[in-house]
């Protein structure tokens, strides 16, 4: 669905994005991290056309975005840093507005996407009078208008509310779930990238250091020991690295029950053994810093 | 073309849905009501009287609505309307691109090229819209203050000095408003040009009245008489000679066509500088 092919963008000579490329397949719902100016603007602004590279070339659904824009992004949807509405006209008029460039929409599927953002109650309504959580959910589905087959969201739980983000967490599933869209995130909010992304790319400094699944790697181990001096020796003759928290990791094909079998050997009291799965920040954290 | 109507539409409903479009009318209306208010003053009377008579014609009949019409406009124009559209085509793009809205345009499969010219569109409607709104307001006041009579044209620096009856008057008077909008739309194009380029839209505003002084103040130094056919505010000057005796139309076609072929390539500067602008926060 989505080939960027070494794209490489600096502004005034500082390099923000360098040689990023990456592949994301249909129907993926893909994350995009990195601490702030890592380049993920940049990337979704190369994506959207609003940048112009220095070299490579982004593809959406086979077509150039630099080559053939109109043709790449006319089955693209995005929310674009904070989106940026008309406040003096109704959100039905700004809806309206927005999608009559993408081409002529009856008015019952902007109704059919109001609704499924629940906002049919306040659509009539000046957007001056709409809460942040409302505009998110506007801007949204103006992202989901016409008809996108690929979404690109730029933070867009920013500003929510506990249940707002979950709301907003359930239509991304839903989207991708019940539509096929593919949907490409960025998020602050590791949990909620780690509860929706299959994969996700992290940028350091423009630069692209990982890009995959973080999930099904050796999970880590929290062991409870009554002498910790008397099972370092035993635990560096298996294998086994220490991390924080007391937390410890196999050597690939290592068995936990050897582990434990070894210590108990060793006259260490084994007081309880627990499988810590790593969550997303712990597989971010462990990137960024060496 | 249904959906190029549509996008129009979608900009002017932009437009007009804001105040500031309103308030600028209004705004007009009351500096017409000041300008109608100055010129029913017994002094200012007097030497509009005087001027009129010295020329051998009757003031009952040409100290008119009409006249009074076209003194208004003369005043109100140059000084508030070059203004006003100034600001308003200064705002156009880079009060878009300053608030976020033109990236949420820019996420749309449309090309830069086409939101420039819907843009540019709803830019030379404005401007006709509100050239015939000041003009028909003014006429209607002065009618309203003095009712219907002959036309008097006093345009010194022009070098118009003419009397026409009330239907020949009335019509050349309409016969201004296409023309006097062209001649402005020069304001909005070069305001709408800069409005391209990355800069705010205060200055966007700001450089365009200051081109327009620094063009009226070299127009006016005597050493450059010589050059005067030169200058755009001399050109944006032509709508005037259309209540001329005898209309000159070599040299209104002639300034025209240049004002065409600079609002053309005011426009084309602000494409290409637009379609190479990269648009970021």
């Amino acid at each position: 669905m989505v080939r960027l092919d070494h794209l490489s963008k600096s502004f005034r000579g500082r390099p923000a994005l360098s040689g990023l490329s990456l592949e994301i397949q249909r129907g993926e719902i893909f994350g995009l991290l990195g601490h702030n100016g890592a380049g993920k603007s940049t990337t979704f602004g190369l994506m959207l056309g609003h940048l112009h590279p220095d070299s490579g070339e982004a593809f959406i659904a086979g077509h150039s975005v630099q080559r053939e824009r109109a043709k790449a992004i006319s089955r693209v949807g995005a929310i674009f840093e904070a989106p940026a509405f008309y406040e003096y006209m109704s959100g039905w008029h700004n809806l309206q507005f927005f999608v009559s460039l993408s081409g002529i929409v009856p008015d019952e599927r902007l109704m059919e996407v109001v609704k499924l953002v629940r906002l049919e109650k306040r659509i009539h309504d000046p957007v001056r009078a709409y809460s942040h959580g409302m505009r998110q959910r506007l801007a949204l589905a103006q992202a989901l208008l016409p008809n996108p087959e690929f979404v690109l969201l730029d933070e867009p739980t920013e500003g929510l509310d506990p249940e707002g983000i979950q709301e907003m967490r359930e239509m991304i599933r839903r989207l991708r779930d019940e539509r096929g869209l593919t949907v490409m995130l960025s998020s602050h909010l590791l949990s909620e990238i780690e509860r929706l992304c299959d994969r996700v790319a992290i940028l350091h400094q423009g630069r692209m250091i990982f890009c995959g699944s973080w999930k099904g790697g050796e999970p880590h181990w929290r062991l409870d020991l009554d002498d910790a001096a008397k099972a370092a020796p035993v635990l560096e003759k298996l294998g086994v690295v220490s991390g924080a928290h007391h937390l410890v990791s196999l050597r690939p094909g290592g068995d936990m029950a050897d582990v434990v079998a070894a210590l108990v050997h060793a006259g260490v009291r084994v007081r309880g053994v627990e499988v810590v799965q790593a969550t997303l920040e712990d597989f971010y954290m462990s990137h960024l810093v060496p | 073309m249904r959906l190029f109507l549509r996008q129009v539409s979608g900009e002017l409903r932009k437009l007009f849905a804001r105040k500031r479009t309103f308030i600028g009318f209004g705004a007009f209306l009351t500096f017409e009501i000041v300008v109608l208010f100055l010129l029913r003053l017994d002094k200012v009377q007097a030497t509009v009287r005087r001027v009129i008579e010295n020329a051998g014609y009757d003031a009952a009949v040409y100290l008119s609505g009409l006249t009074l019409g076209f003194l208004i406009v003369l005043w109100t124009v140059l000084l508030l309307e070059a203004l006003f559209l100034a600001l308003v085509a200064g705002d156009v793009v880079s009060k878009e691109v300053e608030d976020g809205s033109m990236r949420m345009m820019l996420c749309r499969p449309v090309s830069r090229g086409r939101i420039l010219l819907l843009k540019g569109l709803v830019s030379l409607f404005y401007t006709f819209g509100l050239t015939l709104f000041v003009m028909l307001t003014a006429l209607l006041a002065g009618f309203a203050n003095s009712g219907i009579g002959g036309l008097f044209v006093f345009a010194p620096l022009e070098g118009v000095f003419a009397f026409h009856d009330f239907w020949p008057g009335l019509l050349r008077y309409l016969a201004a408003v296409p023309l006097l909008s062209l001649s402005l739309f020069t304001v909005t194009a070069m305001a709408f040009c800069l409005s391209c380029f990355n800069m705010k839209p205060s200055a966007a505003t700001v450089i365009t009245l200051s081109l327009l002084f620094a063009d009226t103040i070299l127009k006016n130094i005597p050493y450059f008489e010589s050059l005067k056919g030169i200058f755009l505010t001399a050109k944006m000057s032509a709508w005037i000679h259309v209540f001329d005796y005898r209309i000159p139309w070599e040299m209104m076609v002639e300034n025209y066509a240049w004002l065409v072929a600079i609002n053309a390539s005011l426009f084309l500067i602000g494409w290409q500088a637009f379609e190479r602008r990269d648009f970021k926060s």
